[in-house]
């Protein structure tokens, strides 16, 4: 019997279970793994190849990581005239005959450059009379490395000491490393995060938002509950419909609205110009008054959670105790002040922890309102996340970098979480079944 | 304080629930507002307190018209039916919230808070919070709590409702004492009869939202005005008879059952239509007018019996006799009826006298 409720339960809670794993878990786990790598529009997020191009020889001669002989025997472009070139050039098509007179007055030459290979071949009877023709054959017996694709590492040695260059263990990982075009294991994203001064810009604008944000949502929404309350019930149910419209209003028309507010040629601009105020980008005219726009944005979102959850609160007082409070001789005030607010905390420490996580991970109204600007003064860190790893103006997607930022968050987000659970004491609000098994 | 209604009527939009009201709470006195449910006496309570304004007439106290005064600014201590506590607050904090809403200095409070909880016996209590104390503790702070601002008038909503039997008759007689040692004008609102009768000096009896009745408790229950006020009060309640004058007499409906008028009353017309009340301890005496019936049910209730009689006619009166081993039930029975304290009505319920 006890096995049988046993499973039930378990059958109740898989749906939950599910959800957990699928909608939290895995992207938490996915998130972790994508921050400690490189992948982006670069590496692609398979495999990749190994390609030494000009740029990163460059770079070992401005590094000076590798010595002067190994860099140059990497950037030279000889021609050798073996037999393994000449296969490759018989089965790319050339005449026998042109190939036959190289073997036999060439073979086992090494030329330092096209142009001496070249002055070489023209000397040769059976040359192709075409110059263009001539100088492509050269390319068969060509030993560079540079600019070639190799998918493997073994095909990309064997490629590096064809090419005459000797490289001692340690500077060939130095070099195949280079040349990846694949993404690897790192934690580059870590230490480039902490030290940009960037990321810390946009840290103290996200704590900026979620406490301004945060402050007008609970404030807001317990001034719209308590003036809603001491109305008529028509009326109040009136204006907590209203105050429910951004909520419910899909986020595009709503900013959309804000936007024909506050642009320059917009409500406010236009109503201030009959009074002879130049027009003005309430929205990205200044950094204030974009953080002002901003935070009104999310505040009236927000704040009708709140004033849902404190209305019903509200209700949830006993009328007896109102009324005794009002035959006791408090007034209004003091009403509010001694026998709402009081039986307020719940909802409030609530609606405090619940803003703050949701706050923390929200960009969206940001996006589509100021886009983190005017100059990135508006940036939060969620939205910072999304421009690195998914919509990037550049088009250079960092994916690693931007899930290594999103794990930051979510870090953050659980911690707090975790503190809200100590701190408040959940565990006292959630009665034990009524039921035993 | 003496408290006045003035042809108090009171409306909620268009339903009249009180229509020109006239009563009088002397000072001092414990007055009982007792009635069925719906009758408007706690919509009577709620507006001598302020919480919902009048509609018409006055309401005086003392001689100052509060009509149209708040409840903030009236000076009524509530006891509500719930006690209604302030459960975030301490029994402390609780008692002590009328006097500091009215910034009265702490020290001053705590005086007046120590000596209105040792009046009522519950000064070990104050640290306590509300949701710590039993029903009738925290009736006995609620009654601190309105009688700390030494208010004009308690108002008391069915303060015992909420409690058991046993606590509910210590709580009647410690609100009396405590209504008494103060000196208080209180109003007590109930449906409970046996409440009204024992806690208070006079009682009023309501309906409709009319006052039927003003009077003693011992008065209305011997000397009823209507059939109403008769079958309001008295437990087992009184059972009624109904039947015609024929000369002194008045034979029972359906029946060639006679009961005999009481002789204190003037002699109704033959043939008029009457009602007898007749209380249960006016049944099986050892005088009167004997009536003969089945005895058709027999309730325990420990030093007495309650007996159900059902006559020929099919009506049913009830007598309250010390327990009787000779009698069973379906059995017959010959019963004597005290004629001379039966109540006489008319058709319309008024008392004939």
């Amino acid at each position: 019997m006890r096995q049988r409720i046993g499973l039930l339960g378990l059958g109740f809670m898989a749906p939950a279970m599910i959800m957990v794993v699928v909608f939290f878990l895995i992207p938490v786990i996915m998130t972790a793994f994508f921050a400690f790598t490189n992948m982006g529009t670069a590496t692609g997020v398979s495999g990749g190849e190994y390609l030494l191009t000009p740029k990163i020889i460059k770079q070992f001669e401005a590094n000076q990581t590798l010595d002067e002989k190994v860099i140059t025997a990497l950037g030279s472009s000889s021609y050798i005239v073996n037999k393994t070139n000449l296969a490759r050039a018989k089965e790319a098509g050339l005449k026998s005959k042109y190939l036959g007179e190289i073997d036999k007055k060439l073979h086992g030459k090494t030329f330092a450059s096209r142009r001496q290979f070249e002055r070489a071949l023209k000397k040769l009877k059976s040359r192709p009379r075409n110059t263009r023709a001539l100088i492509k054959s050269t390319a068969h017996f060509s030993n560079s490395v540079l600019n070639t694709r190799y998918e493997t590492l073994g095909d990309f040695k064997t490629a590096l000491s064809n090419n005459g260059a000797i490289l001692a263990e340690p500077q060939l990982k130095i070099v195949t490393q280079a040349s990846y075009t694949g993404w690897i294991w790192t934690t580059d994203n870590f230490t480039t995060m902490f030290s940009k001064p960037d990321t810390w810009f946009v840290a103290v604008n996200t704590l900026v938002y979620v406490v301004l944000v945060l402050a007008f949502n609970i404030f807001f929404g317990l001034f719209l509950s308590l003036t809603t309350f001491y109305l008529p019930t028509g009326q109040s149910v009136f204006f907590r419909a209203i105050w429910l419209l951004p909520r419910i209003s899909p986020p595009v028309l709503y900013v959309l609205l804000w936007k024909w507010l506050t642009w320059d040629t917009g409500f406010i601009s236009t109503v201030l110009g009959w009074f002879g105020m130049a027009p003005y980008n309430f929205m990205l005219g200044s950094v204030e008054s974009a953080w002002t726009v901003v935070i009104l944005i999310n505040g009236f979102v927000g704040a009708s959670l709140g004033m849902i959850l404190f209305s019903s609160a509200i209700q949830a007082i006993p009328t007896s105790i109102l009324y005794a409070s009002e035959v006791d001789g408090a007034n209004r005030w003091q009403q509010i002040r001694y026998i709402i607010l009081p039986q307020l905390r719940w909802p409030i420490l609530f609606t405090t922890s619940y803003t703050t996580l949701s706050l923390l991970t929200s960009f969206e109204y940001i996006l589509l309102s100021t886009r983190g600007g005017p100059g990135g003064t508006t940036n939060v860190w969620a939205l910072e996340a999304y421009f690195t790893a998914l919509n990037n103006y550049s088009g250079n997607l960092q994916y690693g970098y931007g899930a290594a930022m999103a794990l930051v968050l979510v870090t953050i987000g659980i911690s707090v979480s975790l503190l809200y659970l100590r701190l408040f004491k959940f565990d006292d609000l959630v009665t034990r079944p009524r039921i035993e098994s | 304080m003496r408290i006045l209604l003035d042809k108090f009527t009171k409306k909620f939009d268009d339903t009249v629930v009180i229509n020109d009201m006239d009563l009088e709470i002397k000072d001092g006195e414990l007055m009982a507002l007792l009635g069925p449910s719906g009758c408007g006496k706690s919509t009577t309570l709620f507006s001598i307190c302020g919480i919902y304004q009048c509609s018409g007439g006055r309401i005086l106290f003392g001689d100052r018209d509060v009509s149209n005064v708040s409840s903030q600014q009236r000076n009524v201590g509530v006891v509500f039916q719930n006690y209604a506590l302030y459960p975030h607050m301490s029994i402390y904090e609780n008692i002590a919230f009328p006097l500091m809403v009215k910034k009265m200095d702490a020290a001053q409070i705590k005086k007046e808070v120590h000596a209105i909880a040792k009046l009522v016996h519950i000064g070990d209590l104050l640290e306590r919070r509300p949701s710590q104390l039993s029903g009738g503790q925290q009736q006995r702070v609620a009654l601190c709590r309105a009688l700390v601002r030494r208010p004009d008038v308690l108002l008391l909503d069915e303060p015992l409702a909420n409690l058991d039997a046993k606590l509910r008759l210590e709580m009647r007689s410690e609100i009396r004492r405590i209504q008494q040692e103060t000196g208080i004008t209180a109003i007590l609102v109930t449906h409970d009869q046996v409440e009204a009768m024992s806690m208070c000096d006079r009682i009023a009896l309501m309906d409709e939202g009319k006052v039927l009745q003003v009077t003693t408790p011992n008065d209305m229950y011997h000397n009823p005005q209507t059939d109403f006020v008769a079958s309001f009060l008295g437990n087992p309640p009184i059972a009624f008879l109904e039947g015609e004058v024929a000369g002194n007499q008045v034979l029972l409906n359906g029946s060639q059952l006679k009961v005999a008028l009481p002789s204190s009353i003037r002699q109704p017309d033959n043939g008029t239509k009457v009602r007898l009340g007749v209380r249960p301890e006016l049944v099986g005496t050892d005088r009167g007018n004997a009536v003969a019936g089945r005895i058709s049910f027999i309730e325990t209730q420990g030093r007495e019996n309650l007996y159900d009689l059902t006559l020929d006619n099919g009506a049913v009166l009830r007598s309250i006799q010390a327990v009787r081993s000779d009698i069973s039930m379906g059995q017959t029975a010959n019963w004597n009826i005290d004629t001379e304290r039966v109540l006489v009505f008319d058709t319309n319920g008024q008392r004939l006298l």
